[in-house]
């Protein structure tokens, strides 16, 4: 892997604007941004179509309903979970520079020196009022839907991974959204990512 | 009654960290079983025998180990030394095979066969699974199929999901005919010491009316989607003869395939054991494979060995303490003295029970139970242990967690963007399961009583 490679992982709660962060520092960076669109490319790889895996996408397995035999699985989810795995560990290994969006990157790059791992949360209010305003829910209904989704997350993250979501040893570096807003946060984050990318070495 | 109910408990707590996966289940069983070894047989019995005849060490180093003398032995308890060793040898043997090509070379050069079509090539596959099931194990046999499976729907444009799963069910279907088709056949056999044309001309012949009643249901599920998707005609198709990685180590292989073959299907004869008959190829896939020994014997699936040995330990448990026995009298109370009953109730439990968790647990735990249930009711151990194994073998095709093969074919067809969830699978596995396993308790009726 070629030294000026930079692979940044972005995990983020529910709501905290995580992804819209990630879309600006993939602009002002340059860099190719991975999120549900690695299923789009996977799909159009082995020529299926990406709307059937979407729904197993960033999903945890059902416990009691799957099994393991041999390193295989029959959770779908864990499935499809391992195809992302592995097209990012391509390329990767081909030397591309990218940010991802969730997926347990920092866990599948952890120890990898190109890695920066950002972890974005956000106070409860600010989260909640963002997917009201986006999905026209009521407050009970975008409580639910925060809740539920950051469940997902956490369960999916914690399957795969030994470090824990959300857990700020996880990452280099957690960031609260909500205290300065997207545009700030973005902002900050371009000047410790930029900080880290000039790094003569990374260890 | 302590160590009875510590047993039972033990047993248990296995099960469910088994279902659970939080552990990786070799360690499951070896930790139950040195639990049910110190305190069970240790602390609460006080029978260093018990634990003796538990490890069953002693009888490895018996003449009638390597070479039954007579014909129906005693059945053993504890450990099933013989299904280790002999699952062992198999492991080896398949593994120089797929290193040669073997696997790869047969599944393309029947695709050839029929033109590359892919309502025959939906059918060959599906005989092609149950046949080699009844000499390899399954998850083998799958990992390959399905994986050709997928490379040539990809060419030919078509959906290999009712390819995967008729070859999986088949596969299932194909481990029931003989002794080493599937592991609760293998502990059934060496326990009970039936041998391999016991099988074949008791579970096989009931699997041979299944397969042709399987393949007629397949066919009718799916010909219709596979028939419009005949129209992709790829300018290139995998040569078979590519599979092949040495000409010499892949004829050599299939020589040592048919020798497992002829000496299982003689082993009632020559007197020869299943634990000789897997030494024995072990050391032939060695020796042709001299080079590559430690990469062969690295391969060996030993998490599935120490899984089995921790198995039958705390299953030795459940039997020394009487847990069983309580089992077998409790399906005897339930049926009275009904055979037909009996034989409905060990098949449907049998099958229903292998849909949701490891038969191979569940057999071990059955078989003395059966042993049990046969000398209290007078019925011939012979049909129980039948039915035994076609339940278990069987029921494990119901849904996408019941049986190995189904993980390893989920899995494949799932990472190459074909996801199978349990609404898919059991729509056309779960009645595929129950019209067998009704196709055997016919058979068994009609044939035993």
């Amino acid at each position: 892997m070629s030294d000026s490679q930079t692979i940044i992982s972005i995990g983020r709660e529910y709501g905290s604007g995580g992804h819209a962060i990630a879309e600006e520092l993939s602009k002002r960076l340059g860099l190719k941004l991975y999120d549900h669109n690695i299923l789009d490319e996977v799909a159009r790889e082995k020529g299926v179509d990406p709307e059937t895996l979407r729904k197993y996408d960033e999903k945890p397995h059902k416990l009691f309903l799957s099994r393991s035999a041999k390193g295989y699985h029959s959770s779908v989810e864990i499935n499809v979970a391992y195809m992302q795995f592995d097209y990012l560990k391509k390329k990767a290994e081909k030397g591309e520079s990218f940010i991802v969006v969730g997926r347990c990157a920092e866990g599948i790059f952890e120890g990898n020196p190109a890695l920066i791992s950002i972890f974005i949360l956000g106070n409860r209010e600010t989260k909640c009022k963002r997917i009201m305003e986006l999905y026209h829910l009521s407050e009970q209904d975008a409580l639910e839907k925060m809740r539920r989704h950051d469940e997902y997350r956490k369960r999916y993250h914690n399957n795969f991974c030994e470090d824990k979501w959300g857990d700020s040893r996880t990452y280099d570096i957690c960031i609260n959204s909500s205290l300065k807003g997207i545009d700030a946060t973005a902002d900050i984050l371009e000047t410790y990512i930029r900080a880290r990318m000039d790094e003569p070495a990374r260890n | 009654m302590v160590a009875k109910v510590l047993a039972l408990i033990i047993f248990l707590v296995m099960f469910l960290l088994i279902v659970t996966e939080k552990i990786e289940r070799q360690y499951v069983t070896l930790g139950c079983g040195a639990i049910m070894l110190i305190v069970v047989f240790g602390i609460c019995m006080r029978s260093p025998q018990a634990i003796l005849n538990t490890l069953n060490f002693h009888s490895i180093f018996t003449p009638d180990f390597w070479h039954a003398t007579a014909e129906g032995g005693e059945a053993t308890a504890g450990i099933n030394w013989s299904t280790i060793i002999f699952i062992a040898g198999m492991m080896i043997m398949v593994e120089g095979m797929g290193k040669a090509g073997f696997f790869r070379w047969l599944c393309l050069k029947l695709a050839k066969m029929v033109n590359y079509k892919p309502v025959p090539i939906f059918v060959v596959f599906m005989l092609m699974a149950a046949f080699l099931s009844m000499f390899i194990d399954s998850i083998t046999v799958i990992l390959f199929l399905a994986a050709v499976t997928v490379e040539l729907c990809q060419l030919l444009k078509c959906n290999p999901i009712p390819m995967i799963l008729s070859e999986v069910f088949c596969a299932n279907l194909g481990g029931s005919a003989t002794m080493c088709g599937d592991p609760p056949n293998i502990i059934i056999g060496t326990s009970l010491h039936y041998a391999f044309i016991d099988f074949l001309t008791n579970t096989g012949v009931i699997a041979g009316i299944s397969l042709i009643a399987a393949v007629i249901y397949f066919y009718l599920c799916f010909h219709k989607e596979l028939s419009k998707s005949t129209g992709a005609k790829p300018e290139h198709y995998p040569d078979p003869s590519e599979a092949i990685t040495d000409k010499k180590l892949f004829g050599l292989s299939i020589a040592i395939f048919a020798v497992a073959v002829v000496l299982l299907i003689t082993h009632a004869n020559t007197g020869l054991t299943v634990a000789f008959i897997g030494v024995f190829v072990a050391v032939l896939t060695l020796i042709v494979h001299h080079s590559d020994i430690p990469d062969l014997l690295k391969k060996v699936d030993y998490k599935t060995l120490l899984f089995f040995i921790g198995l039958f330990v705390v299953v030795g448990g459940l039997e020394q303490t009487g847990v069983l026995v309580l089992i077998a009298d409790g399906i005897s109370y339930i049926c009275g003295s009904n055979a037909k009953l009996v034989i409905a109730v060990i098949l449907w439990i049998s099958a229903i029970a292998s849909a949701f968790v490891d038969n191979i647990p569940f057999a071990a735990t059955m078989l003395p139970v059966i042993q049990t249930l046969s000398q209290l009711q007078g019925i011939d151990l012979s049909i129980l242990a039948w039915t035994l194994s076609m339940g278990t073998d069987i029921g494990g095709s119901a849904t996408p967690i019941g049986a190995s093969a189904n993980v390893v074919g989920i899995s494949v067809a799932s990472r190459e963007g074909y996801p199978i969830g349990w609404g898919k699978y059991c729509k056309y596995c779960a009645p595929a399961t129950i019209m067998v396993v009704l196709i055997s308790m016919v058979c068994i009726y009609v044939r035993y009583f």
